[in-house]
């Protein structure tokens, strides 16, 4: 079943979250988020209380709100509708975020694929200063604070937070090593907090509905809900708001997904599952629910999935660790030897799973410590060794071994 | 005509600055602008901003949209990742391909279009689709992504 908040038809005004913060003490501010629950949107599910908490702890004049818009993960649009839509409860909650935290300026960093959003956070951003909530000393409080949209440049890395701050710097994104945390040592090595566009859109719900409402909305122990984009072989793709924890079959089936032989959730980078898996939950204690649901069909040859999804890891490694950047290449040349026939057991893929293994653990960052999902889940659940497809051409039989 | 890239920079440093974090915005101004990063520009940006040559080369090297390859006017990117490419993305850039007599990557003679692959462009719900200067061009076909391409100046 749906569970509409962050779209509902019928929603608070633009602004109303934010007033009401504005009468609580920053503390307070934080503690409401923190009790409700909230984890990151974007999918790493980092508490977002407990970063605002750090931020707010961390003492300096100059500090950063930070909007990650560089959603990326193959298959995950949902943060282009927000934008599109509800730019100015975006904004509004980086305002919240900002009062909390103690910092005046708010960034938006959004992916360079989605230039045609900007008009519409521009918009937003004066219909909130028309509002008289952004700006100097807003509503006779002190506080000031104001946002600015940079853009990125087509690199799915800057996606990672270290890496976006890095870009934002005006340099290659490459992940930085941590600690110091962004929280301490951000932009300009200020502290910042990093979060995705839909964390920033739930939090004035979360201060107008208070933070139990907002946990209750999940189901067991997660919290609030959560959107999803879901694309592939479906009737209906787009995005839908579900509580989070909700089965994956309950997404699919409002999606009309049918005759289903794989499930990928959290995008490339995320797991992909059979059909008789789909009763599991969308929640951080099992699929990752980062926005990304592909499916696909019986007719597709998840070989040739694969591939894309490696080329696309190829591609969008950042290449400054080796771990990743030669592993990616050699999963990549893995997969196309398996196409053509010139890998054609699962033994010989030996090496290539502990490669998986040492990649998962020495990747300095996510990127390259989950590249290997794909590779991993769809070798294991989804090659037939017996097909024709692999062993029909195979090098055995060619006589090349 | 295109600009002077050196008028372009000089443009983007009163808007932007000439601290670090101005650099990205330098390049994306430019590579807008002109479609791709010349040298000259590349040279006064590394002044102005007091960083090597070889620093903003690379950074310039770092991301995808950025080019120091002279491209077309109008910029193509056809999304390749999978719902795309599931849905006819090859295809359609076979046909774009055919029809404008430049392989991918490639710009035509008439210096008025390049085409271009792309990671995920977050439009999976109206795959294929594309981007043509930054805007959005769905639910395409073959004919569909032709004749789009076709009405570019």
């Amino acid at each position: 079943m749906e569970k509409k908040v962050l779209l509902a038809e019928d929603q608070p005004e633009f602004g109303a979250g934010f007033e009401l913060a504005l009468t609580m003490t920053p503390a307070d501010v934080v503690y409401m988020v923190r009790d409700s629950g909230i984890k990151g949107r974007g999918g790493a599910g980092f508490p977002t209380g407990i970063k605002w908490n750090l931020a707010g702890a961390a003492s300096s004049d100059v500090k950063y709100v930070v909007c990650n818009a560089d959603e990326g993960e193959p298959g995950t649009f949902k943060d282009r509708i927000l934008l599109e839509k509800y730019s100015e409860r975006l904004i509004e909650g980086m305002a919240i975020g900002g009062y909390a935290i103690g910092s005046s300026h708010g960034i938006i960093y959004l992916r360079a694929e989605y230039p045609y959003l900007i008009p519409a956070i521009e918009e937003a951003r004066k219909n909130m200063i028309g509002k008289g909530l952004l700006g100097k000393n807003i509503r006779g409080k002190g506080f000031d604070f104001d946002v600015e949209i940079r853009t990125g440049s087509g690199a799915y890395i800057c996606g990672e937070e270290t890496a976006l701050i890095e870009s934002l710097e005006g340099k290659s994104g490459f992940p930085r090593n941590k600690p110091p945390f962004p929280v301490n040592s951000g932009y300009l090595n200020k502290p910042t907090i990093v979060n995705n566009v839909e964390t920033f859109c739930a939090v004035p719900h979360i201060i107008l509905g208070g933070p139990e409402w907002y946990a209750d909305l999940g189901i067991g122990e997660c919290s609030g809900t959560k959107l999803f984009s879901i694309s592939g072989d479906v009737e209906k793709p787009g995005v839908y708001e579900l509580p989070l924890g909700a089965p994956l079959k309950d997404l699919l089936e409002l999606a009309g997904a049918k005759d289903i032989q794989a499930v990928q959730v959290g995008g490339a980078s995320g797991r992909t599952i059979p059909a008789a898996d789909t009763y599991r939950s969308l929640s951080f204690g099992d699929l990752p629910p980062g926005g990304s649901v592909i499916v696909f069909d019986s007719t597709v040859n998840m070989l040739e999935v694969l591939e894309n999804f490696m080329e696309f890891f190829v591609h969008e490694s950042c290449g400054q660790c080796v771990p990743c950047r030669e592993g990616t290449l050699h999963l990549r040349n893995a997969v196309e030897d398996l196409i053509a026939g010139d890998i054609c057991n699962k033994e010989s893929l030996n090496d290539y799973f502990k490669l998986a293994e040492v990649m998962r653990i020495t990747s300095k960052c996510g990127l390259g410590q989950t590249a290997v999902n794909c590779f991993v889940d769809i070798i294991n659940n989804f090659v037939d060794f017996t097909d024709e497809r692999i062993s029909g051409e195979c090098c055995c039989e060619r006589g090349d071994q | 005509m295109p600009r002077n890239p050196e008028e372009i920079v000089t443009e983007g440093i009163i808007e932007f600055g000439t601290g670090r974090e101005s650099l990205v915005q330098l390049l994306t101004k430019v590579n807008e602008e002109l479609s791709w990063i010349p040298t000259i520009a590349i040279e006064a940006i590394a002044k102005a901003t007091r960083i090597s040559v070889a620093e903003v080369y690379s950074v310039v090297s770092f991301y995808s949209f950025f080019s120091i390859e002279p491209r077309g006017r109008n910029i193509v990117r056809l999304c390749s990742t999978i719902s795309c490419a599931m849905t006819g993305q090859g295809e359609i850039l076979e046909a774009l391909m055919n029809e404008f007599g430049i392989e991918l990557f490639e710009t035509t003679d008439d210096g008025r279009l390049t085409i271009e692959t792309t990671s995920c462009i977050g439009l999976c719900d109206q795959a294929p689709a594309m981007l043509v200067n930054g805007e959005p061009h769905v639910k395409l076909t073959p004919e569909k992504a032709c004749d789009i391409v076709r009405g570019l100046e």
